[in-house]
């Protein structure tokens, strides 16, 4: 009788598994056979490095994958410094008590509307970006990095700080012992020890700040030029689909929405997988 | 107490008190550890042994809501002071009190990288002198002529026993006066435990050695003093 209940937990999860497996499969498929009409005809080149003209016939999204690529690679730039720190001083240089508030706030801004940091972008960040770049909308690759930086810290800063705290305690009492400072332990034991969990921490804040939509549509300014500076403006892939979805749905405009999915689809695929790449190294390491 | 009885004094615990978290665990201690000798520190478990090597090396301070009074006083360059006075920092006065701890520690690092260590900690650049020092604490760790062949290996590839020496030769690497040992050999085999002890002898010509043990015949056999610990605590 158990071996029975065994058997079909075991096939019950094994189906769940096909399940979502193939929903995923499904989904890149579903998005594969929506853009066809836009990738036959051996246009599959220009619409993955081509421009965005839709009023000539160009329906290309490389503008719009390199705005991405922009914006999340500087958003990422931006905030590792900042949470590493953060996580440090939570973890390690702080004061016990002070880091666990600091924890609780940090953990209650992983809560906040994706709309606020938008809010905050356009009445703060945007007119201080004009100042600075000297005209211009102040909508721009920096601006929306720097909105994204702050939305995406918290993220960083969390699993950073779940790192540090799987250091081993031997190794923090070995270099106490030794009478390590707290800064010389944070450089010497608890960050070379943290290093695969920093690694996995950043690839997921990277695709955080890959998948937002909001934050770049209400402050990247959405230019379909490929942005030639950070001051310039430009349009993430997310927000290419929040514009473009209202299009007519037979127009070869709706279709390259499937077109800018794929590729978030793949951009979300190389993330897990290393993520995995480095979550596995690390339970081998142990 | 007499003056001959103070010159051998290498640490004075005065009225010491400690308590965590509303728990009185050292209650107003005064004890007196001579220099170069072993002072074995025995007694039932949760009565404070470990506690107040945590006090004379300041790890104690880790610890939240830990609350200490008293005095410690220790001997350096020649003269009893305070260790909580504000001109000795922790991490100096750590690097003069080496601590081995119950359990090996080693760091993930080879064997040599772990040793050289504290120099790293020291800010000390000179390869050479690194190299020499490394040499020496290893051999005065008696783990020398066990690891010269492979002192880029990883330490974890080294047995229980050998990690607790090399976490001995880790703390000797900088010559520090005073070894706190807290239970060094409780989670060793007989064997690895008789090599320790033999360490533990030859290194009190030069050291000044707090043991902590469970172990009464090791106790007899390496030391000169013993402290025992109870729920009043006596001298044998």
């Amino acid at each position: 009788m158990r071996a029975v209940k065994e058997t079909a937990v075991e096939r019950a999860l094994l189906l769940s598994t096909i399940v979502s497996g193939s929903i995923t499969l499904i989904i890149f498929g579903f998005m594969l056979f929506m853009a066809l009409p836009l990738l036959g005809g051996g246009k599959i080149f220009q619409i993955f490095v081509g421009s965005w003209s839709p009023g000539d016939g160009s329906y290309g999204i490389l503008p719009m994958t390199v705005g991405t690529l922009a914006i999340s690679f500087l958003s990422v730039t931006i905030s590792f410094p900042m949470s590493i720190g953060c996580s440090s001083f939570i973890g390690v240089l702080g004061p016990k008590r002070s880091g666990r508030y600091l924890k609780r706030i940090v953990q209650m801004m992983t809560g906040i509307p994706t709309v606020i940091y938008g809010f905050v972008g356009i009445f703060l960040l945007v007119p201080i970006v004009r100042g600075l770049a000297s005209g211009g909308s102040g909508m721009s690759v920096i601006t929306a990095a720097l909105m994204l930086s702050v939305l995406i810290s918290p993220t960083m800063v969390l699993f950073f700080n779940d790192s540090f705290e799987r250091v081993p305690a031997s190794y923090l009492d070995a270099a106490d012992g030794l009478g390590a400072s707290n800064v010389q332990k944070l450089v010497y034991v608890v960050l070379p020890n943290a290093k695969k969990g920093i690694i996995i921490g950043l690839i997921l804040a990277f695709g955080r700040a890959l998948g937002d939509t909001l934050v770049a549509l209400m402050i990247a300014g959405n230019s379909t030029q490929i942005p030639g500076s950070v001051f310039d403006s430009a349009r993430a892939l997310t927000a290419h689909i929040a514009l473009v979805i209202a299009a007519d749905y037979e127009s070869l405009e709706f279709k390259s929405i499937f077109a800018c999915g794929m590729v978030l689809y793949l951009f979300a695929t190389a993330i897990v997988i290393g993520v995995r790449y480095f979550a596995f190294t690390d339970r081998e390491t142990r | 107490m007499n003056n001959n009885h103070i010159e051998n004094t290498k640490i004075r615990v005065t009225d010491l008190t400690f308590s965590y978290r509303g728990r009185r665990i050292l209650n107003g201690m005064n004890e007196n550890f001579e220099e170069f000798a072993v002072t074995a520190i025995v007694g039932p478990s949760g009565v404070g042994k470990s506690t107040l090597l945590m006090t004379l090396n300041r790890l104690w301070e880790n610890i939240p809501r830990a609350q200490l009074s008293g005095r410690v006083e220790m001997k350096l360059g020649g003269r009893l002071m305070d260790i909580h006075d504000s001109s000795i920092s922790p991490s100096h006065l750590r690097k003069l009190v080496g601590t081995v701890f119950q359990k090996p520690n080693p760091l993930p690092m080879s064997i040599f990288r772990n040793v050289a260590f504290p120099f790293k900690l020291s800010g000390e650049k000179d390869k050479k002198l690194i190299d020499r020092k490394v040499e020496e604490a290893l051999r005065k760790a008696y783990l020398w002529d066990e690891v010269k062949d492979r002192l880029n290996h990883s330490a974890f590839a080294l047995s229980g026993g050998q990690q607790q020496r090399l976490c001995i030769a880790r703390s000797l690497v900088l010559e520090p006066e005073v070894l706190l040992l807290d239970e060094p050999t409780s989670s060793l085999d007989g064997k690895a435990a008789e090599v320790i002890e033999e360490l533990i002898l030859h290194l009190r010509e030069r050291t000044t050695i707090l043991a902590v043990s469970h172990y009464l015949d090791q106790v007899k056999r390496i030391a000169d003093r013993v402290v025992r610990f109870s729920e009043e605590k006596e001298i044998m």
